[in-house]
């Protein structure tokens, strides 16, 4: 028997798809069991159930951590996790949602946060509890090596915590599992302002220009402009250079 | 020679001069450090308690990237602490089977419990040998240098774990010593406690501790203490303060010293080490 | 997941022509070219789209319908009995969002001494700052000038935009970089410092400085961070749905929403920034997007109704790059970085049909000729179409692990559905990007209406009919901190009165006298994509067929 959605959505075809026959599949959502279409995301699937999301929803494009879900499927005792925005329901996925999670921040100006061997130990000596169980980087939806960014913050290496953590979310789900009770992200942050503002050269290609600002350098070149027509304009327009792309030789695929 | 080099974490920010002047020495000698890259802390210490597997996960990994950079080398490493947590973890996984694929679950990699595990201080004993140690430095810089070899609790204990010395009639920091040019003191206080990780907690117990033994020190009219832990360094060298005329070396130091590397590369200020050896004369 | 057959088909026709099409070029088009191909096949000059507003500073322009059922819409909340005399909070500047923008601007307003909250409508930080991936503009290196950044931005725009907006925006940008660099972002650079800058659509020389390919999130990070350290208020989940005026009709604050406990709070302010960023989220045309979640044009509904006008709201950014394939994530950003690499468009025939590095709507239009009229484009099993966008050319052109290193976000992003980028194509189609216009401002970022600031996607003017890629997220710098500095400078001479929603009622009346109505609610605060049945459901009428 067909069940009132599955009648709904064929009837409404919602979905484009002409070809493929409509298949549904049960999602636990904090235990509550719903029937959703196959083949969505957790969140459109969250969706598709009836949720109008205020917390566990952003981007919507796997950039801003908002939707970090833990899950179990079907079978598998361990805990898995993942953005509700990129990640793929399967049958009988027990899920949650966990949109915030309670951590703590060191404040700091960032002038006190010179690369030294105890930067980071300054402000979050938790970071010494680390029983590496790597548990942060198994959770991790960014696939980071967040426990090896934890022990270049415990070796003062600044950089490397830089490098490492650069693509995290701040999403918190390594916060949650952490057993040494360390905000793992925060750490990062501070690595990556502290190498950003110390260890970067600054450039001086941009004071340069700063200053010839400054001093009015452009600014009758601007005025002209300013004062031009449209037609005019459009002739400097369409007769500027453009710098072009470097001239690279197509190089061979090493494999 | 190759080896593999584990730093740990404190090699890198308050040991650093420990670290640097290994490096220089190590250069001298011909031996290559390969450093096995993002490594984590080794834990700090083994856990006293029998059935903690977990907290071996921490040091096997590190046996693990160890066995992963280069399966043919040894792993060597310098900090008390590291060297006993590394091989005691390793001598307990090679032991037992079950504890090992118990443990193998919880790591992304298997442990095959072959590394081996080495001490710089080893690496001088069995593979440089003393005589070429000897004949590579200039002894008479050292002489007159009285100095109290320091092993502390980890180096040698327990003794069938960790297999480097007698843990009750050591020589090797003595032959060492030795072999460099010193004037090597009987110090019959070389394993006592410095206070160790109380110092976090209790300071006021490792303080009670370090002063004890450099009263010992002074007794025995000892100008300096060597050492190879980083922990007893800081203890000592903190609670030390400016009550007592000695200084204290790591181990690579004095061997650095000896092998006619400038004091600034490992660490020292020329200046201080100038006075310490003129003074040392005098005594 | 990877590609089904047919795809597959047309992807080895794609690799068949790739060896020569790494020699070729494909020369730029003339500017009445472009006129035609815009005509004929951008969205925005489709008139059926369009309809001229009835009430309010822009009645008979015409705007989006999407937009326009917002625009002439009733408040949520009724004005004769709303009670004004209970302020929850009083401050000196109060920033509406907590983008970019509005992260940018109350870090500058305290800088001035002053006292400031952010209200947002859901996280702090949420935001499509933190979607932009590609890069940020600045003219400062030696080949370049503020004086080139501003011949770009005006062609690129349309020869529209007004020109200080457009002065002020290239002369802050170096600026903007250095309290970037001074607050610890992480820019891509050279061992001696220099910026690694490449080309984006339509800029002459390169200008585009990037963090990997997170630069926008990188940059939201670090504001955020910083505010905090600051200590700055932050009010979250707190929608603004009602600007308050003073008896004297100068903006003198916000009523806030809180949408889990559903009360509404009342901030006086003796000025506001508005910085709710765009409309992605109202889809117009019916066109995916990249936008963020919360992109429902509130801003715009906030202000329209005291009385600021709007400019060039006639015009939608359609990024030429969305994903047609697969549908998980469909319409979401490829970002424009992958075609500043090198990477081209080609049809289903493998053949190149457009200079990849035109600006935004004369390629977007490109795209939709080549799906529609040409019937070149590639059709997926859901029935969407689109055209390659051949990515394995970056690592051909610039060597093996470039992808993997300078667009790490995307590579994993397509990984999922087990497409690897960096081997093969991947099927793209426009999708709704970018509001051109928005609320009218000056260089001080303010609006028609004395104390109310503007900055960022909300605010219209410096892009003309058609942004650049990069000048937006230093567009929400620069007038971010205008905004901040000057809404500060505002606060710290003036005095507000008694507060007032007399704008309210008589908005209200207009809706009544033009024939609108008062049915519509706006602002939306965040749009509906729970299923049809849902839908029903929640109105009570069931329908089995």
């Amino acid at each position: 028997m067909k069940t009132l959605n599955e009648i709904e959505v064929t009837k409404k075809s919602e979905f484009k798809s002409t070809d493929t026959k409509m298949e549904f599949v049960n999602i636990f959502f904090a235990g509550k069991r719903y029937r959703v279409l196959k083949g969505l995301t957790i969140l459109k699937a969250l969706e598709f159930a009836g949720y109008r999301l205020v917390r566990g929803v952003g981007c919507r494009g796997g950039f801003c951590g908002a939707c970090a879900t833990v899950y179990r499927t079907d079978g598998d005792y361990r805990i898995k996790v993942g953005l509700a925005c990129q990640t793929m329901i399967e049958n009988n996925m027990y899920l949650a949602q966990l949109p915030f999670y309670p951590a703590i921040k060191a404040f700091y100006t960032v002038d006190e946060i010179k690369p030294s061997g105890d930067l980071f130990l300054r402000y979050y000596p938790e970071i010494m509890k680390c029983l590496q169980c790597n548990t942060c980087r198994k959770v991790c939806p960014q696939d980071l090596d967040v426990m090896r960014y934890i022990a270049a913050a415990q070796r003062g290496d600044v950089s490397r915590v830089a490098d490492l953590s650069f693509d995290c979310l701040q999403c918190g789900l390594c916060a949650s599992r952490c057993p040494a009770e360390i905000v793992h992200y925060h750490v990062a942050q501070l690595g990556r302002r502290s190498y950003s503002r110390f260890m970067q050269k600054p450039s001086t290609h941009l004071s340069k220009r700063i200053e010839e600002i400054n001093s009015g350098k452009f600014n009758n070149e601007i005025e002209s402009l300013i004062k031009l027509d449209r037609k005019e304009l459009e002739i400097i327009y369409s007769q500027r250079d453009i710098e072009p792309e470097e001239e690279i030789a197509p190089k061979k695929d090493e494999d | 020679m190759k080896l593999l080099y584990y730093p740990g974490c404190t090699l890198h920010t308050v040991a650093v001069q420990f670290d640097q002047s290994t490096k220089e020495i190590c250069k001298q000698l011909d031996i290559e450090l390969i450093e096995i890259s993002d490594f984590t802390c080794c834990g700090g210490l083994y856990p006293q308690t029998t059935e903690n597997l977990m907290q071996l996960q921490a040091p096997a990994r590190i046996l693990v990237q160890a066995q992963r950079t280069d399966p043919n080398l040894e792993l060597m490493t310098l900090c008390t602490f590291c060297y006993n947590t590394l091989k005691r973890t390793h001598y307990t996984l090679k032991k037992d089977e079950q504890k090992r694929n118990i443990l193998n679950d919880y790591l992304e990699e298997p442990y095959n419990a072959k590394v081996k595990i080495v001490h710089l201080i080893e690496v001088f004993r069995d593979d440089i040998g003393y005589d070429t140690i000897r004949k590579k430095s200039k002894r008479s810089l050292l002489k007159g240098f009285r100095v109290a070899p320091y092993y502390g609790c980890l180096l040698l204990r327990p003794m069938n774990e960790i297999e480097l010395d007698d843990q009750e009639q050591p020589s090797i920091l003595e032959d060492l010593l030795y072999a460099i040019g010193c004037d090597v003191i009987e110090f019959p206080y070389r394993f006592d406690c410095c206070g160790s990780f109380h110092v976090v907690n209790k300071p006021e117990i490792a303080e009670q501790c370090s002063k004890e033994l450099l009263r010992y020190t002074e007794q025995f009219h000892a100008n300096c203490l060597v050492t190879c832990c980083p922990l007893c360094y800081y203890n000592i060298s903190r609670f030390g303060g400016t009550d007592f005329n000695f200084q204290i070396f790591y181990i690579t130091q004095l061997v650095g010293l000896a092998l006619g590397i400038e004091p600034i590369k490992l660490g020292l200020d020329p200046e201080i080490i100038n006075k310490f050896i003129s003074d040392s004369y005098l005594v | 997941m990877s590609y089904p057959e047919l795809m597959i088909e047309s992807i080895a026709r794609v690799e068949e022509t790739r060896s020569s099409r790494l020699k070729q070029i494909m020369p730029r088009i003339t500017l009445e070219e472009k006129q035609i191909l815009l005509e004929n096949f951008h969205p925005d000059y489709k008139s059926e789209s369009f309809r001229k507003l009835k009430i309010g500073p822009n009645r008979g322009d015409k705007v989006p319908h999407e937009l326009a059922d917002l625009l002439e819409a009733r408040s949520r909340i009724e004005p004769k009995d709303f009670d004004l005399s209970r302020v929850d909070y009083e401050t000196e500047v109060l920033v509406i969002g907590g983008g970019g923008a509005g992260t940018a601007a109350a870090l500058t307003a305290q800088e001035q001494g002053i006292d400031v909250i952010i209200a947002t409508k859901l996280r702090w930080g949420d935001s499509n700052t933190i979607m932009a991936q590609g890069g940020i503009q600045a003219a400062d290196k030696e080949n370049d000038s503020p004086v080139r950044h501003y011949i770009d931005l005006v062609g690129g725009g349309g020869f529209v935009n007004i020109p200080e907006l457009a002065r002020a925006l290239v002369f802050d940008a170096p600026m903007i970089i250095r309290w970037l660099e001074s607050l610890g972002v992480m820019f891509d650079k050279e061992p001696d410092g220099t910026m690694k800058t490449v080309h984006g659509g339509g800029t002459s020389r390169k200008r585009m400085h990037s963090c990997r390919d997170y630069t926008g999130m990188e940059i939201m990070r670090v504001l955020r961070d910083e505010a905090r350290n600051r200590g700055i208020h932050v009010l979250d989940f707190s929608p603004a749905v009602e600007i308050l005026l003073d008896e004297s009709g100068k903006c003198a604050g916000a009523i806030l929403y809180d949408l889990e406990t559903e009360e509404y709070f009342i901030v006086k302010a003796k000025a506001t920034i508005i910085a709710t960023g765009g409309m992605g989220r109202l889809h117009v045309q019916g066109f995916p997007t990249t936008n963020h979640y919360g992109a429902t044009a509130d801003g715009l509904v906030l202000a329209y109704r005291v009385g600021a006008k709007l400019i060039f709201m006639d015009t939608v950014q359609y990024h030429p790059t969305g994903v047609a394939y697969p549908e998980q994530i469909l319409g979401q950003l490829v970002t424009e970085k992958v075609r500043g690499m090198g990477a081209q468009l080609v049809n289903n025939e493998g053949f190149q049909f457009i200079n990849e590095l035109e600006t935004r709507d004369i390629v977007s239009a490109a795209i939709i000729r080549e799906c529609t009229d040409r019937n070149l484009g590639v059709v997926t099993p859901t029935g969407m179409v689109g055209v390659w966008l051949d990515t394995p050319m970056i690592d051909i052109k610039h060597g093996s692990g470039t992808t993997q290193r300078t667009l790490p976000a995307m590579v994993r992003q397509y990984m999922r559905y087990q497409i690897d980028i960096t081997k093969q194509p991947i099927l793209v189609y426009p999708t709704q990007h970018y509001q051109n216009g928005g609320i009218l401002i000056d260089e001080n970022a303010q609006c028609s209406i004395p104390g109310l600031f503007i900055a960022g996607e909300a605010s219209g003017g410096v892009h003309g009919r058609n942004r650049l890629m990069g000048n937006s997220l230093l567009d929400i710098l620069v007038f971010g901190r205008r905004a901040g500095k000057n809404a500060a400078l505002y606060a710290s001479t003036t005095k507000v009165n008694s507060l007032t929603l007399k704008h309210l009622e008589k908005f209200h009346q207009e809706l009544i006298e033009s024939g609108v109505g008062l049915e519509r609610v706006s602002p939306m605060l965040l749009p509906d994509y729970s299923s049809h049945l849902s839908k029903i459901r929640r109105k009570g009428g069931v329908i089995i067929a």
